[in-house]
């Protein structure tokens, strides 16, 4: 243990509070529109109706996924398989083209530590007020402030964790039973554990879940090349770094153009001095750009002392947007997209699954005729009520009953007995055969499954 | 002549902390069979999947306990790595450990940034 302290590799050593300084600047105004945009998202779409439904709604008793006017059912698996493939190769092609761009703009860790930030700063004030109060011994002010701010936080928390029960209950009736006091125990459970997650990630972790949590930080080695967009300090132009008055000539000084004010330490949320290099903790937020760049005019210096740049751009060699990376990264997302959106304009929305009877192999009726006993499982995942017609295809030997009428309304479940009788001399052990479902309605919804008639084997 | 040190043809320490995860994620696979299959069958998880290729019991037992011992080797695997890499282990530039950023009032050697804007 004091080898561990004294190498400083812990994990668990205190790591200072990070304090970040508010910035205005245009990478600001566009994580702002960012949080905006996907908090907005986030809040409002539960309560907006698509169709009869509320429009992204993940149904779990009912086994079934609405999302604007689409339903998904849980042998729709495979789109939400592709879904998640389709997110990590965006996460890799944007990551490869421009950097940690999802860390800075659109992980929901930054998107609520930014929301929570700004409550802090609406009570407590900026940087340099938050850390007089911290220092400051407890008094009516302290407590009035940090009391305030604690309200704010966990009403914003408490409303999160009640929107992402929304997302899997129909958030109206959930409302109705937060008002009349009747929340089921296990949506009190995950809104309370999603509300406290919210607090503890957005509100108490925050650049701690970047540095030491999440595993992306440690992986996006591997998908950064020489080319990719990273932030980065202009060393040649920076150093040497030194305070100056504007009027002064940085270079019969032996300076650079980097005043080494440290404001893009102090607006760093996680703490970091770019100027040390592209480093992990960073998560590309451009904080420090906005910063840097209104020094920059203050001092009359050209902008971009930090800036989005290529590893590449930086020991001016030529710099490479397309890449064969690239190219391979875009070119198979647009195929899989493609893909996803064609096989779910494709999709039949029919199911049916024929199980044969396990009690028993086959029974033995008079005039040598052979019965197999299936129970079917018929889903109608249209938004229209279907009766269907079922029929063996391809073999006239083979008679089929079912009971009762197949009959199903709109995206109903139902389950049947199917009855399938051949003759002794129809073959001999296991036969494959396959059954076509189809709707009488037009336009005609059908289905092919294949099954398995068993026969006395001798 | 030198003579080798018996500690020599022990594991190194990656041999080690592999041999730590496969041992802990085959045990946690071993507590966790043991609690879901005590529960649930095997075949009742496979569903249809299982009867459309005829999966007897035993193969259903045994995949999905390997199932299970994959998940733990990742999960653990993962843990390994992130607390091997963690952030501090190195300076950026490869220059040795990092210090901690040096942070002062912009003004103190900038009178330029002396306004309340720059404080």
């Amino acid at each position: 243990m004091s080898q561990t302290e004294t190498s400083g590799d812990s994990l668990y050593r205190k790591d200072p509070k990070v304090y970040p300084r508010d910035v205005t600047g245009r990478f600001a105004s566009l994580r702002r529109l960012s949080m905006f945009v996907l908090l907005g998202i986030y809040y409002i779409f539960p309560w907006i109706n698509w169709a009869g439904h509320q429009s992204v709604l993940f149904d779990l008793p009912a086994r079934k996924f609405y999302i604007f006017g689409l339903t998904f059912w849980p042998q729709d698996f495979i789109f939400l398989a592709l879904l998640l493939i389709i997110a990590g190769l965006s996460l890799f092609f944007v990551t490869a083209v421009a950097g940690r761009l999802w860390c800075g703009y659109a992980c929901p860790q930054t998107v609520w530590t930014e929301a929570f930030l700004w409550m802090e700063r609406l009570v407590e004030g900026d940087r340099n007020k938050r850390m007089k109060l911290d220092a400051a011994p407890w008094g009516r002010n302290k407590i009035l402030r940090k009391s305030l701010k604690q309200f704010l936080w966990i009403s914003f928390a408490l409303w999160t964790g009640f929107t992402f029960v929304g997302f899997f209950t129909p958030i109206r009736d959930l409302g109705q039973s937060i008002v009349t006091f009747q929340l089921g125990a296990w949506e009190t459970f995950w809104l309370l554990f999603y509300s406290f997650a919210t607090y503890g990630n957005a509100g108490i972790l925050r650049e701690q879940v970047c540095k030491y949590m999440c595993p992306y930080a440690r992986f996006q080695g591997a998908m950064f090349d020489k080319d990719t967009l990273v932030i980065a300090y202009d060393e040649a132009r920076g150093e040497k770094r030194g305070g100056r008055r504007k009027s002064d000539v940085p270079a019969e000084r032996g300076l650079g153009d980097c005043i080494d004010c440290t404001l893009c330490v102090q607006v760093c949320p996680t703490g970091i001095d770019i100027r040390e290099g592209l480093q992990m903790e960073c998560i590309a937020c451009a904080a420090c750009i906005d910063v840097c760049d209104q020094v920059m005019d203050k001092m009359e210096y050209p902008r971009g002392l930090i800036r989005y740049t290529t590893e590449n751009a930086l020991k001016s060699k030529k710099s490479k947007v397309i890449r064969p990376r690239i190219i391979i990264y875009a070119l198979v997302l647009f195929a899989l997209i493609g893909g996803v959106l064609w096989s779910i304009n494709d999709r039949v929305l029919l199911r049916a699954d024929l199980l044969r009877d396990r009690n028993a192999l086959y029974r033995e009726l008079p005039n040598n005729i052979i019965e197999n006993v299936y129970t079917l499982k018929l889903i109608n995942m249209d938004a229209k009520t279907h009766r269907y017609t079922i029929e063996i295809v391809d073999n006239e030997d083979m008679t089929l009953s079912i009971s009762p009428e197949p009959v199903l309304e709109p995206e109903q479940v139902g389950s049947f007995i199917v009855h399938i009788q051949a003759p002794v001399s129809a073959g001999r052990g296991s036969m494959e055969l396959k059954v076509r479902f189809s709707t009488l309605e037009e336009p005609v919804i059908e289905r092919v499954v294949n099954a398995r008639f068993l026969m006395p084997f001798n | 002549m030198k003579t080798k040190h018996p500690i020599d043809r022990r594991w190194n320490q990656r041999q080690r902390d592999w041999a730590v995860v496969i041992w802990i994620s085959f045990l946690t696979a071993c507590a966790g069979s043991v609690v879901l299959f005590g529960l649930v069958s095997p075949i009742d998880i496979a569903g249809i999947w299982a009867d459309e290729y005829e999966i007897s019991i035993q193969l259903a037992y045994g995949l999905d306990f390997a199932f299970m011992f994959l998940l733990c080797l990742l999960a653990s695997a993962l843990t390994m790595y992130m607390i091997r890499t963690g952030p501090g282990s190195g300076h950026a530039k490869g220059q040795g450990r990092r210090s901690k950023p040096q942070i002062h009032d912009p003004s103190a050697s900038n009178p330029d940034l002396d306004s309340e804007h720059w404080k």
